[in-house]
C-alpha cells in the first residue's frame, strides 16, 4: 500500500503515479483528497484505490479493472464511464453516479443525487440510501438497486434495464412500468448486497421499459427527392416538395427524417472568388512540391498535435450511419492520403484504428461506444456538442440500422429507434465542460490534442467559452453539413451557414484577444481544393469534407441513409447491402480524390503567389453577392464574376473518363 | 475495333448544331448514356417505364436508334457494364426494358413521314446499320437517298450476321418498315451490287455525295496449315447460310474457334442443327480477356457448349481434328490486351468433324481496290470526316473499321451522315462531331423498394422444344416486371435534392476520385470547372420568404432541451384583455365552402388539439371559432374579427357579448391606421393577413406571402411601446411548423393555416383553389387531419427546444437569424454571421 498526499501533490502527478503503482501491483491510499476532481481517472490495470476522505467530480472515471473506495461522499458522476472495476462510496454521492457505466459496480452507501445512472450500459449501481429524481434517466442496460426511496420520474426515457426500488417511488418516468420480480433477480440482488455488506431484507418494485417509444410509431413511407427547388421564387411557393411533405405529415404525424444537409441554397464559398485570376494553372505535380500544405491541428498546450499532409481531415461520421466497409475505407484513404479519420458517434473499430495513422475518438451525449481504451490509442479526442446537420438534436440511428454487432459496440438493446440525448449528461454548462475537458486530459495523460465539435448557432458567443475553456481545437460545422438522419426541419432550418460560422468564429476571437493558438477546423459542405483555399483565406486553420469523401466512395446522393437500405452499401448495415462496396476500389477512390483535393489547393495557392497555404488570406478573397459581401465583409465585386460557361456535366463525364 | 467519343478527343467548347442538352447545369448525363455510342437517353425511358408511359419511352428510344427494336434484343448494350448499380447489384436491364418497351408498342408505332426539300441525291452502297442509319439521318435532312444493297434482304449484318433465336426476322423488319415509312425519300435498290450492278463512277455522277458502308463480310482465315473448306468453314458465311434457310446436317462434333460474338453466334447455331453432338469453343486468351458478351456467352453455356479457354489451334488435320496448344496469359501488349504464349509441349489434337473459324471479318471489293479507295482490308477512311480519298466519297460502318457492333456501326452511320450534309451544304470545315445527349427531365420514381428490388432476369428458353426451329430464347419483361426492373435506376443524370450536392457537384468530386491525380492536365482542367461560381441564387427576383431564416441552437452559451424527451409548453392565450385560450397556437381556415366532410374531419381535430377555426361560419359545434364577421359579432363566437378597413371608418367594434375577445383583420395596406385605432378602442388581437384573403385561401395560393406585415406590426406597436398590450395573428404561406415557429418567433402569438391544411386532405390546387376528391375515407380525413396538426405542432416545439426554449411562446426575434438580405430587410432579422448585427 502506498499513500499519496494530495495536499502537496497535483492531480496530473497523483493519476500518474497512480497508474505507475498499479502497474506494479501496488495499492493506492489518498490522503487529504480535499473533494479534488478527476481523481483516479484513466487506470487500466487492476488496482484498488482508497480515498481517504471526500472525493469531487469524476472519481475513478473513464477507468477500467480498477477498484475505488472512497471513504466519504463523492462529487458527481462519480465512476463515469467504468467498464469493469467498482467504486464503493461510504457516503452520499452527487449526481449522475455511474453515469455510462458498462459494467461496473458502484455502490453509495448514503443517498445519491438526480439522474443517476444515465445512460449506463451495464453493471450495478446500487444506492444504500435515498436517490434524488430520475434514477435511471435515458439508461440503456444494466440494473440499478435502490434500497431506500427513489424521487420522481423514476426510469425516465431507459431504453432497456431495470431498476429495482426498495422504498417508496414518488413516480414512474415515461415510457415506463412496474413488473413482477423473478426470484432470481431477488436472489442475484441479495448476494450483491452481501458481498458489499449492505443489509437489507426489504422487497423491492421492479421498474422497467414499457416499450411504446422506442420506435416510431408508423413508418415514414419511404420516398426519393425530388430536385431541390429555390423555393423562394414566389411561383413555385407550394411546390410538389412541398405538397409532398404535407401530405406525409398527414400520413405520419410527425417531422419526416432524411439523410444529407440542408437542401436549399444558402450562401456559401461558391459565392466568394479569388481577387486574383488563378485560372489556367496546369502545374505539373513536381512543380507544387515546394508549396507547403502542412497543417498540424490541436498543439494549443503541448499535445503532440495531428499532423496532416494537407489542412484537411476526414469528417466524423459514425460506424453505425456507415457501414464497416465503409470506415474502414475512409480509415485507409485518411493514411494513404496523410490525414485524420474520426470515428464519429459509433465507437472505436479495431480495423479502422489499424488502417488510419490518425484517428480523432468522438464522445457524444449518450456515450455510444465510449470507452477509456479506445481514448488511449486516439490520437486526439473530441467531445461533440452538436453537428451542423442538426444542432440541438442527438444522433439518431433508426432500427434498421442497430444491428447486434452494432448494439453490442454501442451498448445498446437491438431494433429500437436509436435517439441519443441532446445534452452530455455531465455537462451543463461551460464550467462543466472545464472538468470534463480535464477529465479527458487525464484519461489521455496530456497527450493528445482535445477538441469541440459545435454546430453553428451562437458562434460568437461559442467560440469564446471554448476558447476560455481550454480546448486545443475546435471543429465547426455549417447548417450544410451532413448527416445520417435527423428531422428535415432542423436540417433546413436550424443552424447558421458555414461561411456565416466562420466568420463569427473569427471575429468573436478577435473580440478576445485569442490569438491563433486553438485551431479553427472548418466544415460543411466543403466539395474541392478550391473551397479548402477560400476557407484558410477567411481564416479557418484546416477543414474536413464528410459528404464529399463520401460521393468519391460511390455514394450516390440520394438522401435516403435513414432508411438502411442503402443501394451502394454505404449507409447500411445490412450484410446483403454492405457486400455491394467494394472497400479496395472505393478506399482508391477516396484516396484519389484527397489527391485531388491537393492538387487543387496547392496550384491554387501558388497561383495565388504562395509558397504556404496558411499564408492564403483574406485579401485573396472578393465577394460576388450581396449576402456574401454582408456576412464576411469582404469587398463586393460582382463584376468579378465570371462570365465563361460553366463546365457541363457531360464535359465533367469525359474527365471521368480520362 | 469500337470507336466512339470516349476513345476520341473531341473539344469540350464547342457544341455542333444538334439537339444536345448538356449545357442544362441540372443534367449530367449518366454514364450509361455516355457509354451508349449513340448516346440513348436511357434514364428517361427507364423513368417513364415505371411511369407507365410507354410511349414516351418509346420517343426516348427511337430519337436516335432507327433499329430499336433490333437493339432491344441484340445490341451490345455497352449501357450495362458503365450502369452504377453494376457494381452493387447488378446493371439495370437497359436493354431488355427497351425490348420491353418496343415489343408492346413497336410493330405499331409510327413517326410522320418527312418529305424530300432538297434537290441533290445522295448514294449508300450496303443496307447494313451504318448505312441505313445514315440515309434515316440524310433523309431526316431532307435529302433523297438511294441504298444500293448487294442482296435482296436489308439490314446487312442484323439481318444475315445474327440467328433468327436471338434476332427474329420480324423485329427487323418492324424497324426497317418504320424508318422507310418515316424517311420515303429513301430509294431502295435491292440485289445490285457495286462493281456488279452499278459502278462507282455512275454512283459519283448520279449523286452529290456517295457512303460506302460496305460491311465486312467475309471471314478472316486462321492462317494455319490444313485450313481450307469443306471440313473448315468460316463463321460469318456459315451464319449467312443458315439465316439464308440452311439447316444443313453436320457432324457429331462441331469446333468453333475464337472469343466473339461471332464465335458465340455460330456456336449456338451449330448446337441446334440436325447431327451435331457436341460443340466446343475453342478460344486462346482466358475467360477475362474474352470479347463476347458476357450474357451471350452464359447463353452458350447453358445451352451446353462447352468453352475451352487458352487453346491455340496451330493446325487442321482434314476431316479428323484440330491440333492445339495450351496458352498461358503474358504481359499486356501495346493495345492493353494480355498476350496469350503457347506453351511448349503442350500440343494435342482435339477430334471432330467441322471447324468454324470465327476469327474476324474482312471487307472485300474488287471494284474499290481497283478505284484506290481500299487500304488492304477496309476503305480507307478516317474517323475525322469520314471521307475517303475522294472528297466525295464517305465511308462508315465494319467495311471502314472493322467489325463491331451494331450500335457502333449506327454512330459511325450518324457521324457519316453529320460530315456528310456539312459537305453538301459546302461547309469545309465543320465543329467536330459529337454524340448529342438530351434528357426528357422526367421525375425520378417514387418507389419504395428501389434500393432494394434486384435484377429482374428475363425468362431465358435456350434452345427451345423444337430447336432447329430456331425459337426466341428469351422473352422479354411483363408489364409488373419491367415497372420492378424500371424502379431500380440511380438515375444518375438527375438534379438532386440538395442544392449544395447538386448532380454538377456530385459529378465533378466522382471526376477527382477517378482520374489520376498526376495528369496536370485533367487536374486542371476539373479545377477550372471547379473556381466557376454558380449564379446568385437570391438575385433581383428573389423574394423574401420563411425559408431565408434559421433558428440559432443553443450549443454552449444556452443549455439545448431535447426534443426527443423532454416537454415544451404550447398553450396559447390569444387576446391582451380578453382572450380565448387554446392548447396550440394553431388556428385553421379556408374551409367556409369546403365540402362537409372535410369540414368535419377538421372540426374534429381541432376539438383534439384544442386549436380553433377562423372563419366566416363555424366549423363545427364544438370547435373553438373565431368569427369574421361581415356585419356583426355572433354570439356564439370564442371571438370575434372584423375587417380594419370597415371598423375603421365605422370607427368602432362591438361584441356580442361581454368579454368576447374581439381582433381586427389588417392587410399591409391598412395596417399604419389599424394599430393607433385598435389600441383607442382596446381590441385584443389584430390577425395579420400577409395573403390578402382571409376567410378564404385562394390568394394564399397565388404565392409567397408578404411576410413584412409582421415586422411592421411589431416594430410599430414598439414605437408606441405597446406591444403587450395587443396579440398579433398571423395569416399566410405557412407550410410546416417551423414556418410557424418562425412567425411566433418573430412575434406572433399563434399563426392561421390554410393551404397546409386543404393539403393534408388531398386538395388539389392546381387550379388555384383548393379542390377535394373522395379518394380518402372518413376515418382517413379524421387521422390526417389530426396528424398535421400534430405534426406542425411538434415540429414547432422541435424548433423552440432547439433553440433551448420549454414554451413555444418564448421564441424571439433573437433565435432567428436571416440568410438573405430581402429577409433580413422584411423581418428584420440580422444577417447570420455579419458583424452588421452587433
Amino acid at each position: 500500500m502506498v499513500t499519496i498526499d494530495l495536499s502537496h501533490t497535483s492531480i496530473t502527478d497523483a493519476n500518474q503515479q497512480i497508474r505507475d503503482w498499479a502497474r506494479d501491483g501496488q495499492d493506492v491510499e489518498i490522503i487529504n483528497p480535499d473533494a479534488r476532481h478527476n481523481i483516479g481517472v484513466g487506470l487500466v490495470d487492476p488496482i484498488t484505490v482508497r480515498i481517504k476522505g471526500s472525493a469531487g467530480y469524476f472519481c475513478g472515471g473513464l477507468s477500467d479493472s480498477a477498484h475505488y473506495e472512497i471513504e466519504h461522499n463523492a462529487g458527481w458522476a462519480v465512476g463515469d464511464n467504468i467498464y469493469k472495476g467498482s467504486v464503493v462510496v461510504g457516503g452520499n454521492a452527487g449526481a449522475i453516479a455511474g453515469v455510462a457505466i458498462r459494467g461496473a459496480e458502484i455502490v453509495v452507501r448514503g443517498n445519491m443525487g438526480s439522474r443517476a445512472g444515465q445512460v449506463m450500459k451495464a453493471g450495478t449501481l446500487c444506492c444504500g440510501g435515498n436517490a434524488a429524481f430520475m434514477a435511471g434517466y435515458m439508461m440503456y442496460g444494466g440494473r440499478i438497486i435502490i434500497l431506500g426511496d427513489a424521487a420522481e420520474k423514476v426510469g425516465q426515457d431507459m431504453s432497456a434495464g431495470e431498476i429495482f426500488v426498495g422504498g417508496n417511488i414518488k413516480s414512474l418516468g415515461n415510457d415506463t412500468m412496474i413488473v413482477d420480480m423473478e426470484a432470481h433477480e431477488r436472489d442475484e440482488i441479495m448476494a450483491f448486497l452481501e458481498r458489499y455488506k449492505l443489509n437489507y431484507r426489504g422487497d423491492f418494485t421492479k421498474v422497467v421499459n414499457a416499450g411504446k417509444k422506442l420506435r416510431y410509431a408508423n413508418a415514414e413511407p419511404r420516398s426519393r427527392p425530388q430536385p431541390f427547388f429555390v423555393s423562394s421564387k414566389s411561383s413555385n411557393y407550394w411546390n410538389p416538395k412541398v405538397q409532398e411533405d404535407i401530405w406525409i405529415k398527414g400520413e405520419v404525424g410527425r417531422y419526416r427524417i432524411r439523410g444529407y444537409g440542408a437542401s436549399k441554397p444558402v450562401p456559401h464559398l461558391n459565392d466568394i472568388a479569388f481577387a486574383k485570376d488563378v485560372s489556367g494553372v496546369a502545374a505539373r505535380p513536381e512543380e507544387l512540391k515546394d508549396i507547403n500544405l502542412k497543417t498540424t491541428v490541436g498543439g494549443r498546450f503541448g499535445a503532440k498535435p495531428l499532423s496532416l499532409s494537407m489542412p484537411v481531415m476526414i469528417a466524423p461520421m459514425s460506424f453505425g450511419a456507415l457501414s464497416r466497409s465503409v470506415k474502414i475505407a475512409l480509415a485507409r484513404a485518411s493514411r494513404l492520403s496523410g490525414i485524420s479519420e474520426n470515428t464519429g458517434e459509433g465507437g472505436m473499430l479495431d480495423e479502422q484504428r489499424a488502417e488510419a495513422d490518425q484517428l480523432i475518438f468522438q464522445c457524444l451525449s449518450g456515450r455510444l461506444g465510449w470507452n477509456v481504451k479506445d481514448m488511449q490509442r486516439a490520437d486526439a479526442i473530441e467531445i461533440y456538442i452538436s453537428q451542423g446537420a442538426k444542432p440541438g438534436l442527438g444522433g439518431q440511428l433508426m432500427a434498421k440500422k442497430v444491428t447486434p454487432e452494432l448494439a453490442a459496440i454501442r451498448g445498446i438493446p437491438v431494433g429500437i429507434d436509436l435517439r441519443s440525448p441532446s445534452r452530455h449528461p455531465d455537462v451543463l454548462g461551460a464550467d462543466d465542460l472545464v472538468i470534463k475537458l480535464q477529465e479527458f486530459r487525464e484519461a489521455t495523460f496530456h497527450k493528445v490534442p482535445i477538441g469541440i465539435k459545435m454546430g453553428a448557432g451562437r458562434v460568437n458567443d461559442d467560440i469564446k467559452i471554448a476558447y476560455k475553456d481550454g480546448f486545443d481545437f475546435v471543429e465547426l460545422d455549417g447548417l450544410q453539413g451532413s448527416t445520417g438522419a435527423a428531422s428535415t426541419e432542423v436540417l433546413e432550418n436550424v443552424g447558421i451557414p458555414t461561411l456565416s460560422g466562420v466568420q463569427e468564429a473569427i471575429d468573436g476571437l478577435a473580440e478576445i484577444d485569442a490569438g491563433d493558438d486553438m485551431d479553427l477546423v472548418m466544415m460543411g459542405g466543403i466539395k474541392d481544393g478550391v473551397d479548402v483555399v477560400k476557407m484558410l483565406a477567411l481564416g479557418a486553420d484546416c477543414t474536413s469534407v464528410g459528404t464529399s469523401a463520401i460521393i468519391a466512395g460511390g455514394c450516390i446522393a440520394c438522401m435516403q441513409c435513414h432508411v438502411g437500405t442503402c443501394p451502394v452499401g454505404i449507409a447500411t448495415q445490412d450484410p446483403e447491402h454492405e457486400a455491394r462496396y467494394d472497400i479496395d476500389r472505393q478506399s482508391m477512390n477516396m484516396h484519389r480524390y484527397f489527391e485531388s483535393l491537393r492538387w487543387q489547393i496547392a496550384a491554387i495557392t501558388k497561383a495565388l503567389g504562395y509558397d504556404d497555404v496558411h499564408k492564403v488570406n483574406r485579401g485573396d478573397l472578393v465577394a460576388l453577392t450581396p449576402e456574401a459581401a454582408d456576412i464576411t465583409g469582404l469587398p463586393f465585386r460582382p463584376e468579378h464574376r465570371e462570365t465563361r460557361r460553366p463546365l457541363t456535366g457531360l464535359e465533367l463525364l469525359d474527365r471521368q473518363a480520362g | 475495333m469500337k470507336i466512339s467519343d470516349a476513345d476520341y478527343q473531341f473539344s469540350v467548347t464547342a457544341t455542333p448544331d444538334l439537339e444536345d442538352d448538356t449545357a442544362d447545369i441540372h443534367y449530367v448525363p449518366a454514364p450509361c448514356q455516355v457509354a451508349c455510342p449513340i448516346g440513348t437517353d436511357a434514364p428517361s425511358y427507364i423513368a417513364y417505364i415505371w411511369e407507365g408511359k410507354n410511349e414516351e419511352a418509346l420517343e426516348a428510344i427511337t430519337a436516335t436508334n432507327p433499329f430499336s427494336a433490333i437493339c432491344g434484343r441484340v445490341c451490345d448494350a455497352p449501357c450495362e457494364p458503365a450502369c452504377r448499380r453494376a457494381d452493387s447489384d447488378g446493371a439495370i436491364a437497359i436493354r431488355n426494358l427497351k425490348r420491353y418497351v418496343l415489343d408492346s408498342l413497336g410493330p405499331g408505332f409510327a413517326l410522320p413521314p418527312v418529305a424530300v426539300t432538297r434537290e441533290q441525291t445522295v448514294g449508300i452502297v450496303g443496307a447494313g446499320p451504318a448505312g441505313l442509319t445514315a440515309a434515316h439521318d440524310l433523309a431526316e435532312a431532307g435529302y433523297e437517298v438511294h441504298v444500293y444493297e448487294a442482296t435482296d434482304k436489308l439490314g446487312g449484318m442484323m439481318f444475315w450476321g445474327i440467328p433468327r433465336f436471338r434476332l427474329p426476322e420480324e423485329a427487323v423488319q418492324q424497324d426497317i418498315d418504320r424508318m422507310t415509312a418515316h424517311c420515303p425519300g429513301i430509294k431502295i435498290h435491292t440485289n445490285t451490287a457495286l462493281g456488279d450492278q452499278v459502278s462507282l463512277d455512275q454512283l459519283k455522277q448520279q449523286h452529290a455525295a456517295v457512303l460506302l458502308s460496305i460491311g465486312a463480310f467475309v471471314g478472316k482465315p486462321m492462317g494455319i496449315p490444313g485450313e481450307s473448306e469443306p471440313f473448315v468453314k468460316d463463321g460469318v458465311g456459315f451464319l449467312y447460310h443458315v439465316n439464308a434457310g440452311a439447316r444443313p446436317t453436320l457432324p457429331e462434333t462441331v469446333l468453333v474457334i475464337g472469343g466473339g460474338d461471332v464465335a458465340m453466334d455460330a456456336c449456338r447455331v451449330a448446337k441446334r442443327l440436325p447431327g451435331v453432338k457436341h460443340v466446343k469453343v475453342i478460344y486462346r486468351r482466358d475467360y477475362e480477356a474474352m470479347p463476347a458478351r458476357r450474357e451471350e456467352l452464359q447463353g452458350a453455356i447453358d445451352e451446353g457448349i462447352e468453352i475451352v479457354y487458352n487453346t491455340q489451334p496451330v493446325e487442321v488435320i482434314d476431316g479428323k481434328a484440330l491440333r492445339c496448344v495450351r496458352t498461358e496469359m503474358g504481359e499486356p501488349d501495346e493495345d492493353g490486351r494480355r498476350r496469350p504464349i503457347n506453351i511448349a509441349g503442350s500440343e494435342h489434337e482435339i477430334e471432330c468433324g467441322l471447324v468454324i473459324a470465327a476469327v474476324g471479318q474482312k471487307a472485300e471489293c474488287d471494284e474499290l481496290a481497283q478505284s484506290g479507295l481500299m487500304d488492304w482490308d477496309r476503305v480507307k477512311t478516317r474517323l475525322e470526316g469520314m471521307v475517303t480519298e475522294d472528297a466525295k466519297v464517305f465511308a462508315a460502318g465494319d467495311g471502314a473499321f472493322g467489325g463491331s457492333t451494331i450500335v457502333e456501326a449506327m454512330y459511325q452511320g450518324h457521324r457519316a451522315a453529320y460530315y456528310m450534309k456539312a459537305y453538301l451544304e459546302g461547309n469545309e470545315n465543320p465543329l467536330p462531331y459529337r454524340t448529342p445527349y438530351r434528357t426528357r427531365h422526367v421525375p425520378i420514381c417514387n418507389d419504395p423498394a428501389w434500393e432494394i428490388n434486384p435484377r429482374v432476369h428475363q425468362k431465358f428458353h435456350g434452345l427451345g422444344e423444337i430447336p432447329i426451329e430456331f425459337p426466341e430464347i428469351e422473352s422479354t419483361y411483363t408489364a409488373d416486371e419491367a415497372k420492378f426492373e424500371a424502379a431500380r435506376c440511380f438515375r444518375c443524370d438527375a438534379e438532386t435534392g440538395s442544392a449544395d450536392y447538386t448532380v454538377t457537384s456530385r459529378e465533378a468530386i466522382f471526376a477527382m476520385s477517378r482520374i489520376n491525380p498526376q495528369d496536370a492536365e485533367i487536374e486542371s482542367s476539373i479545377l477550372q470547372g471547379r473556381l466557376e461560381n454558380r449564379d446568385n441564387p437570391f438575385g433581383i427576383e428573389h423574394v423574401a420568404t420563411l425559408d431565408d431564416l434559421v433558428f440559432l441552437p443553443a450549443n454552449l452559451s444556452r443549455l439545448v432541451i431535447d426534443p426527443y424527451r423532454e416537454d415544451c409548453k404550447t398553450a396559447t392565450e390569444l387576446g391582451a384583455i380578453n382572450s380565448l385560450k387554446l392548447e396550440i397556437p394553431f388556428v385553421v381556415a379556408g374551409m367556409d365552402l369546403a365540402p362537409d366532410e372535410i369540414r368535419e374531419a377538421y372540426a374534429t381535430a381541432i376539438v383534439a388539439h384544442g386549436a380553433a377555426y377562423i372563419g366566416a361560419k363555424p366549423i363545427g359545434d364544438d370547435a373553438s371559432w373565431i368569427q369574421i364577421a361581415e356585419t356583426e359579432a355572433d354570439t356564439a363566437a370564442d371571438a370575434v374579427v372584423f375587417r380594419g378597413g370597415q371598423a375603421i371608418e365605422a370607427s368602432k367594434v362591438e361584441r356580442a357579448r361581454d368579454s368576447q375577445p374581439v381582433g381586427l383583420l389588417v392587410d399591409n395596406h391598412n395596417l399604419a391606421q389599424a394599430i393607433p385605432f385598435a389600441l383607442e378602442q382596446e381590441i385584443d388581437f389584430l390577425v395579420l393577413d400577409a395573403g390578402d384573403g382571409l376567410p378564404g385561401i385562394e390568394a394564399e395560393l397565388a404565392g409567397a406571402p408578404d411576410i413584412s406585415i409582421l415586422h411592421h406590426a411589431v416594430s410599430q406597436l414598439r414605437a408606441l411601446n405597446r406591444e403587450e398590450d395587443i396579440d398579433l395573428v398571423y395569416f399566410g404561406g405557412l407550410r410546416t411548423g417551423t414556418d410557424s415557429a418562425k412567425i411566433l418567433a418573430l412575434g406572433a402569438t399563434a399563426v392561421i393555416i390554410g393551404v397546409a391544411a386543404a393539403l393534408s386532405l388531398g386538395a388539389d390546387i392546381s387550379s388555384g383553389s383548393p379542390l377535394y376528391d373522395a379518394d380518402l375515407d372518413a376515418e382517413e380525413r379524421a387521422e390526417r387531419s389530426y396528424n398535421l396538426l400534430q405534426a406542425f405542432n411538434a415540429e414547432a416545439a422541435m424548433m423552440a427546444r432547439c433553440t433551448g426554449k420549454t414554451n413555444v411562446h418564448n421564441l424571439e426575434p433573437e433565435d432567428l437569424r436571416a440568410i438573405t438580405l430581402t429577409v433580413s430587410h422584411a423581418a428584420g432579422v440580422p444577417m447570420a454571421g455579419s458583424l452588421n448585427q452587433h
